[in-house]
């Protein structure tokens, strides 16, 4: 779809792949929010309701941004001139997103300190279709200046959670850290993208390796006996 | 005298440590039992086993002319999620 990683590969079936990781990574994001709900219902703790809306307000952005994403390249394949307007709304979408991101990764910065505060008181390439026209898609990716925000967010949250598993030291706690450390480390790739456009694919890749740390996690969470 | 940490206990945090008290005594036990592993004063445990009975989480059963309290399934249910939850919030180090 975006990014020419290897000849062999072409554009349309790389883009495939990139949509269902996104979509996957959208549903894993929702599955966690619906499990921090229920524990929310369950205890009242409220950093679990940030936990909630953090999953399922960045759940729902990455799905949206796949749909829109998709959508654009089936117009730019479709037509043999690329519509003035399609810029203007990719950018419009790219900024939707990011401030879906900006906000899920500011509930989870509450989630953390919050817990804080807790425990102090107790103790890109298209074949086949102009180069021009990577960019109205791309800028659903990639906001330079949003992604340095989003990327010190989640590195904030991705150091908490490391704290988190150096005092508790379970697999439980690991496999939130690299979650967030995997998507920590997507946002870096994608910072990095304007030099090299496909490390959005390799960015996606590692967000993905984030999610299935997360999904992990519930697994063995889901198995555990009282 | 020392000053003691006493660490906050949520209503739900008191009512797992009872629940999961029961567990640890085979799903049935009297009072005193209970009392020692949820770390409560008689007074608060009975206040509670009487909201957890509300609740339809445990049943009485008189044995002898000794009340004792059961887990009922909702109860089991109860607790076994309450364990879930509480890995799933210390993943992401939230203490409940």
């Amino acid at each position: 779809m975006f990014v020419h990683v290897g000849g062999s590969v072409s554009p349309l079936l790389l883009g495939l792949i990139i949509f269902l990781m996104e979509m996957l990574s959208s549903f894993v994001s929702i599955l966690v929010g619906y499990y921090a709900l229920k524990g929310y219902k369950a205890s009242s703790a409220k950093e679990l309701l940030f936990l909630y809306l953090g999953f399922i307000i960045l759940g729902v952005g990455i799905f949206l941004r796949a749909i829109t994403a998709a959508y654009f390249v089936l117009i730019m394949r479709t037509a043999d001139v690329v519509p003035s307007s399609l810029a203007g709304l990719s950018n419009l979408a790219g900024l939707v997103f990011t401030l879906t991101q900006l906000v899920a990764y500011g509930l989870f910065m509450a989630t953390y300190v919050f817990q804080a505060k807790g425990l102090s008181q107790q103790s890109i390439e298209l074949g086949g279709i102009a180069a021009a026209a990577i960019f109205p898609v791309a800028r659903l990716f990639y906001i330079p200046t949003l992604e340095i925000l989003a990327t010190t967010m989640l590195g904030f949250v991705a150091v908490s959670s490391l704290l988190n598993w150096l005092q508790r030291r379970t697999l439980n706690s690991a496999l939130v850290f690299l979650g967030f450390g995997f998507m920590f480390f997507s946002h870096i790739l994608f910072l990095f993208m304007i030099f090299d456009e496909a490390l959005l694919f390799f960015g996606q890749i590692a967000q993905l390796v984030g999610f299935i740390c997360l999904l992990l996690m519930l697994a063995k969470v889901n198995k555990t006996h009282a | 005298m020392p000053s003691e940490h006493k660490e906050y206990r949520s209503k739900t945090r008191i009512y797992a440590d009872i629940l999961d008290s029961f567990l640890k005594h085979g799903g049935k036990s009297g009072p005193t039992h209970i009392l020692l592993g949820a770390n409560l004063s008689h007074d608060r445990l009975m206040k509670h086993l009487n909201q957890l009975i509300e609740l339809g989480l445990v049943s009485e059963e008189a044995d002898n002319n000794e009340k004792i309290f059961k887990l009922t399934d909702k109860g089991r249910a109860f607790i076994i999620e309450f364990v879930k939850v509480e890995k799933f919030a210390e993943a992401f180090g939230i203490t409940i």
